[in-house]
């Protein structure tokens, strides 16, 4: 019953003002399609495809706390070690604000480093502002789950 | 296991007000700057109202061992926390405005307390998300993660 007043009530919502969802969503589509471009960039080491989706100032803190700018991050991510097999992003949302995007989620990442198998989760947020209406990421902090 | 307060971190947002008033990018800065201040004087006196002021309803926090939190799970947290902190210093601090209604706040600080009777020492780096909302700075995601390198 409940499901089925609250399936009404997005209908109605839907309906009557289909350009304020609709774009929305477009939005949120687009971002979490950069933040797979990006996952598969990185599994490839191919920081020229990663180098457009990141501002010039971004601001990157790895798991490990270590803090990099984009020249940094870059070239930590062309570095052949760890071999990465396998990286996906989990349980991720999207929320917007006046000209800015907060993702946050779950990565996980399994690889190969040192010829030992890893598997990796962090807690990331990513922010992303709309710069001329392209999404620009401009901060990332990953934090690895412990728990 | 946020840091906390600073007078160095106060001192520097109240110089970066005086000397920026005219500049708006400056003056927000200052502002969230003030507000990051006000949230660790509020966290070290466990001041939950304070604290709900300082946040989005919707707010997400992120602690050091990746446990994600609602605000209310976080102000809970605050009210009922067992851990005696004896000493956390903000060591870098750094604010950047987007589109002039967006700031990321990205430091570092350092901990010192007791936990379960064992002495504990943590160094980390946060980032906090704020957004300006009719007219007021709003935290909308903040991020704890440990320095291990």
């Amino acid at each position: 019953m409940k499901i089925a007043f609250y399936g009404l009530v997005l209908l109605t919502a839907l309906a009557g003002n289909p350009q304020a969802v609709a774009p929305r969503e477009a939005e949120q589509t687009r971002i979490l399609a950069l933040e797979s471009a990006w996952n598969q960039a990185v599994m490839q080491k191919d920081s020229k495809a990663v180098a457009p989706l990141l501002d010039e100032e971004l601001i990157y803190i790895d798991d490990d706390g270590v803090v990099m700018n984009k020249a940094r991050y870059l070239a930590n991510l062309r570095d052949p070690e760890p071999r990465l097999l396998h990286i996906v992003n989990e349980s991720t949302q999207v929320r917007f604000f006046a000209g800015s995007a907060v993702v946050i989620g779950v990565y996980r990442e399994q690889g190969v480093r040192n010829g030992k198998a890893y598997l990796l989760r962090d807690r990331f947020v990513d922010t992303w502002v709309d710069r001329h209406g392209s999404w620009i990421c401009v901060a990332s902090q990953s934090t690895l789950i412990t728990h | 296991m946020r840091r906390m307060v600073h007078v160095l971190m106060l001192t520097c947002a109240l110089a970066a007000s005086i000397a920026a008033e005219d500049d708006n990018g400056s003056a927000a800065q200052s502002k969230v700057l003030a507000l990051e201040s006000a949230w660790n004087i509020a966290e070290e006196k466990s001041d939950v109202r304070a604290l709900d002021l300082i946040f989005d309803n919707s707010m997400i926090y992120i602690d050091e061992d990746g446990t994600l939190l609602s605000k209310a799970q976080f102000l809970a947290r605050i009210r009922n926390t067992r851990t005696q902190m004896q000493s956390l210093v903000t060591q870098t601090i750094a604010v950047r405005i987007y589109g002039g209604a967006t700031a990321v706040v990205v430091g570092s600080y350092r901990a010192r307390g007791m936990e379960h009777n064992k002495a504990y020492l943590r160094e980390g780096r946060f980032m906090d998300t704020w957004v300006l909302r009719e007219g007021a700075w709003i935290c909308v995601v903040a991020q704890s993660t440990p320095l291990t390198r």
